[in-house]
């Protein structure tokens, strides 16, 4: 909300400077975020009220007029653009050297051959309004010379004051006047409860259908309204609070809402069928054109203002076209209600229509503020648009009571940490009432503050500043990692160490198992179920970029379709890297290997990889991928993270070094083409145990030497024994087992 | 002539193609210079007989290229499956390793484990919870009133009716309440989401870390204390920390911390806004609401919470414009990051 200083200050008397009253405000209330300096930005003394003595058709030019302008000290003769005036008009005149809000600094000079000693200001030159069609014409009751600024707010200072959402009652000037007062202990004013005269005594027919919606209804009703254009005040301070001035009636009901918080609505009281007005709920298939000119479908939910007829405004958002005060209008029906925060929202959601009187509603306005809010806008209108106020309805349902809560000094000591012995002073300075051992809640915090936690807040706001810093007691502390999460840093800094770069990747994808009803886009609809394919668009880009060596990895949540619900969230560490299969399938034996996991590595057809490189592990898969995804060679792999950890072993358990030495040979074995090297492997280790410790491929040969569809196979071996050395009749012994076995299970060949 | 016999007889040809030049051939014969459609169209005088014919080309012209891209994807697959390898065999066998220059960990990760060594060091356990939470846990249990602007699925990202992507990484919380007993001295980090227009300072996702802390006898002094000594961690020793009342849903009283301003040193500059402090998040006393809802009574303990992103850290830390950076995995930036 936009805060006028100089409207705040009507409220409250206190010599805290703007940077004082922003900076407590900030701490105590609400964030202050910013102050803007609007206005004159130099010397206010050159801006004068001028007394028009004489006023003339410009010699040499038909649209200007030469004035004999009285500004106290002296008589200026000032060339001017306007004719909405003439001799004897009080003005506003800006002398020579002074500095327009635009930045323009006045000089004397001639227009048209005649000398101009300053400026006859219209209200758009000085920041106060937007109008230019003629220059400002002020109270004849003032005094040539006077200072302009003691007659015309000509600088202003707003704060920009941003309210949380409990805090309705700061959505007003008046509201955060009485922070002002209680935060530096100033005077706050008492609100003006004098009713202005009453001219006649008609009967405003007023009826609520639906208490729950509309607790209260204040209407009033004024004949005689003349509609024109509001005071420069009025509209100066519209527009420092960044409300546009419409009309002298519709310019109250805003004044009314910021000043109070209350927000207003007038009627065109002609055009009211019956003469009526009904709080009641929308009917079925009920439509209404509303003041934005858009005709708007009704929901049974939506709280409507009705004649006799039909519907007239949309409670506390907006009004209806048809019923709007226009130009023409001369009887005005001024609406001071009451809605229910819930329903308002729902409306103003499902209709997407948010207005400065909706965002009020939806958070809760005090129900006795209509009151003040009609007494205010009465006085108003009856003063600005020379309206005859007729006639008055108050219609109310039961209005809650104002609750009392306890509160027990030592909680607050308890909550805080620190003493409050003046928490009683504090609570009073904002309207708390002391009742026995509790407080009476003030009207205008009912629905912020019900519990003793919320007063021990109302306490400790005030002393922000004097809780100490301190840190919890403890009997034991338990500060540690869990497994998991160590694990995690080690495959991640494996990673690293293997030349990947870490991406984050969004959660969302076009298509998975959890669709979102209300996408944010077509690409980001649904939640992943893997991470390889956002991990190929992050290195499409990196491509695009011009970047080099790319080998980027992921760890992050996959959401398969999972019980309840709710989807099975599991961790993977993904990857993609520039190179092809020998570079990932090295990759993931590194990340195997930091995690103490042997892979049993397989053939896989993951489609996303190429139909002939892609591998299978107990954890997931990888290979090259599929060169429809990216140009050139690239290595992916995916694993589930939850299950590598869970395959990690718990605790190592050290195995004695054996001091006999292994006798290591190589064999090489002549095979079908489609037996896996790792097949092979297992089963030598399988049937050369014990003797053989290890065995690892190191060659393989394609050739004619070895024939069509085969392919050679060299394996490095150790046998040893724990006990002893091996013989070599062990030794041969264990090799021919193996050679059988290899034999009848793959028809493999010993090349010798 | 015919133009639907014509179509059906050029279809079934196309379909038949099982090469590419097979497939060349079909479409001479059918759609070239010399076949009966061209010639046909070429001789149309009426304005029906023109459309039938142009109709007609039209589906023998999409029938071609479905089954070209078709035989194409047949032909790259029958060429993969020629390229097979052993990938059971040692990555030294596969081909050559390129060695590497050593990669890099995402700013957010070094801010994760700065921020879990600093708790660790104060005696908390790290959580992270489920990513898709109950409307109960995410807003219910936390006390988020009706008419908060959260439960909105303008605001957030719901999957139906009852279930939304976590606003915020508290449910984790509320869960470790129902499980355990206080002593509770946590900290959870992890991704929260937000309906967000992707622009340079919003994305819908971003990291969190929220630190709880549960005992007999917390008060709002300890949570200053702890905060104090958190953001010295993080930004240095000479940093100073304030707090603003706010308004939080699960936290009573609550109140957002400001740290004085390391690149000005609190004489004001761009990066807080000429006020000399920058904002850090949201803080606040547990709201007895939650020690109702987990089942013990409202006084039995008393607790503070607080909550502060990931990347709004590693931007104040490595002055990271917005957040999109964050996002793009741009390895000319994730190397800087050594
Ligand atoms: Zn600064």
């Amino acid at each position: 909300m936009k805060v006028p200083m100089s409207w705040l200050r009507d409220y409250v008397r206190t010599d805290a400077t703007t940077e004082q009253i922003a900076a407590a405000l900030s701490v105590s209330t609400a964030e202050v975020n910013g102050i803007d300096r609007r206005g004159v930005p130099g010397d206010l003394s050159l801006f004068r009220v001028g007394h028009v003595l004489e006023a003339e058709k410009h010699p040499n030019a038909d649209r200007l007029q030469l004035t004999k302008v009285d500004v106290g000290e002296a008589v200026l003769q000032i060339v001017c653009g306007a004719w909405n005036f003439g001799a004897g008009a009080k003005v506003a005149v800006a002398l020579p050297g002074a500095t327009l809000p635009n930045g323009l600094t006045l000089e004397r000079r001639k227009l048209r051959g005649e000398v101009s000693e300053g400026m006859i200001l219209a209200e758009d030159e000085v920041d106060l309004g937007t109008d230019h069609n003629g220059i400002m014409l002020l109270d004849d009751a003032l005094a040539p010379g006077m200072p302009l600024g003691d007659v015309l707010p000509l600088v202003e200072e707003v704060l920009d004051v941003e309210a949380t959402g409990n805090r309705p009652d700061l959505l007003s000037v008046y509201g955060l006047a009485r922070e002002v007062a209680a935060l530096f202990d100033g005077e706050l004013v008492p609100l003006d409860d004098a009713e202005p005269g009453r001219a006649g005594d008609e009967t405003v027919n007023v009826q609520i259908d639906d208490y729950a919606g509309c607790p209260r209804y204040v209407g009033r009703l004024f004949r005689g309204v003349g509609i024109g254009e509001s005071p420069v005040w009025l509209k100066a301070r519209l527009r420092a609070a960044g409300v546009r001035a419409i009309s002298n009636v519709v310019d109250v009901t805003n004044y009314v809402m910021l000043a109070l918080g209350n927000p207003l609505h007038v009627f065109d009281f002609d055009t009211l069928h019956g003469g009526r007005v009904v709080v009641r709920r929308a009917g079925p298939g009920e439509q209404l054109r509303t003041l934005d000119g858009t005709l708007r479908a009704l929901d049974p939910r939506d709280l409507l203002i009705a004649d006799a007829d039909r519907a007239i405004a949309l409670a506390g958002i907006m009004g209806g076209e048809e019923t709007e005060v226009t130009e023409s209008t001369t009887n005005v029906l001024l609406e001071a209600a009451n809605f229910e925060p819930i329903g308002i929202l729902g409306s103003s959601e499902r209709l997407a229509l948010r207005t400065e009187g909706s965002n009020r509603w939806e958070k809760g306005v005090d129900p006795h503020l209509a009151g003040p809010a009609a007494t205010l806008a009465t006085r108003m209108l009856v003063e600005l648009s020379g309206a005859r106020w007729v006639g008055a309805a108050d219609v109310q349902g039961e209005l809650p009571e104002r609750a009392v809560i306890e509160l027990r000094p030592e909680r607050v000591t308890a909550v805080l940490g620190l003493d409050v012995p003046d928490q009683e002073a504090i609570l009073e300075r904002i309207g708390f009432e002391r009742v026995g051992d509790g407080y009476r809640v003030p009207t205008w915090r009912a629905r912020d503050v019900t519990r003793e936690i919320d007063l021990v807040e109302e306490v400790a706001r005030f002393r922000m500043g004097e809780i100490p810093f301190t840190l919890p007691r403890r009997d034991a502390t338990f500060g540690r990692l869990t497994r998991w999460q160590r694990l995690r840093r080690v495959a991640e800094d494996a990673l690293v160490g293997c030349g990947f770069s870490e991406a984050y990747t969004p959660t969302f994808v076009a298509d998975g198992d959890y669709r979102l009803p209300e996408p944010l886009s077509s690409e980001a609809a649904a939640l992943r179920t893997a991470l390889v394919p956002s991990l190929v668009e992050a290195a499409r880009q990196n491509v695009a970029w011009g970047n080099s060596e790319i080998a980027l990895f992921e760890i992050a949540r996959v959401y398969p379709h999972g019980d309840g619900g709710l989807p099975d969230e599991r961790w993977h560490v993904a990857g993609v890297v520039e190179g092809g299969i020998a570079d990932v399938a090295w990759t993931v034996e590194q990340l195997y290997s930091s995690l103490a996991v042997t892979p049993a590595v397989e053939e896989g057809d993951e489609q996303l990889l190429h139909p002939g490189k892609g591998a299978r592990t107990a954890e997931g898969w990888f290979g090259e991928l599929h060169p429809s995804l990216l140009d050139g060679a690239w290595g992916a792999f995916e694993l589930d993270l939850d299950a590598l950890a869970a395959a990690a072993p718990e605790a190592l358990t050290y195995t004695d070094v054996s001091p006999f030495p292994e006798v290591h040979q190589d064999l090489a074995f002549v095979v079908g083409d489609d037996v896996p090297a790792a097949a092979l492997v297992a089963a030598m280790l399988d049937a050369g145990a014990p003797e053989l410790r290890d065995a690892r491929v190191f060659d393989e040969y394609r050739g004619a030497q070895v024939g069509e569809g085969k392919r050679s196979l060299a394996v490095r071996v150790a046998f040893g024994s724990p006990e002893r050395t091996l013989t070599d009749a062990e030794a041969s012994a264990a090799r021919s087992r193996i050679v059988e076995s290899l034999a009848s299970r793959f028809g493999a060949v010993l090349r010798t | 002539m015919d133009p639907d016999g014509l179509r059906d007889e050029a279809l079934a040809a196309v379909a038949a193609a099982e090469t590419l030049p097979a497939l060349d051939e079909a479409r001479v014969a059918y759609l070239g210079r010399k076949s009966p459609l061209k010639l046909a169209l070429r001789e149309v005088r009426d304005r029906e007989s023109g459309m039938a014919l142009n109709a007609v080309r039209e589906a023998i012209e999409a029938a071609v290229a479905g089954k070209q891209e078709q035989l194409e994807g047949a032909e790259l697959e029958a060429r993969l499956a020629t390229e097979r390898v052993d990938v059971t065999l040692p990555p030294e066998l596969l081909g050559s390793v390129r060695p590497r220059r050593r990669g890099t960990l995402h700013p957010s990760t070094q801010v994760r484990r700065d921020v879990e060594d600093i708790f660790l060091g104060l005696g908390y356990e790290v959580v992270d919870g489920r990513e898709v939470e109950t409307t109960r846990y995410n807003f219910d249990a936390l006390g988020f009133p009706d008419w908060h602007p959260s439960r909105s699925p303008r605001a957030s990202l719901y999957l139906d009716d009852e279930t939304v992507l976590r606003t915020e990484t508290s449910p984790a919380q509320i869960h470790k309440m129902e499980s355990t007993r206080p002593p509770i001295y946590m900290v959870s980090i992890g991704r929260v989401y937000r309906r967000d227009t992707i622009d340079a300072t919003h994305f819908p996702i971003f990291h969190q870390f929220e630190g709880l802390a549960i005992d007999k006898g917390i008060t709002m002094a300890d949570l200053k204390g702890t905060l104090l000594y958190v953001m010295q961690q993080l930004y240095g020793p000479e940093r100073q920390v304030r707090f603003r009342t706010h308004y939080f849903p699960f936290t009573e009283p609550s109140m957002e911390p400001d740290v004085s301003c390391f690149a000005c040193g609190g004489a004001g500059c761009s990066i807080c806004k000429h006020s000399g402090w920058i904002e850090m998040g949201g803080s606040g006393m547990v709201d007895p609401y939650l020690y109702e809802f987990v089942g013990w009574g409202p006084e039995e303990y008393t607790g503070f919470a607080f909550g502060m992103g990931i990347e709004r850290t590693a931007q104040l830390r490595h002055g990271i414009p917005g957040v999109r950076p964050f996002w793009d995995n741009d390895l000319r930036l994730l190397r800087q990051f050594r």
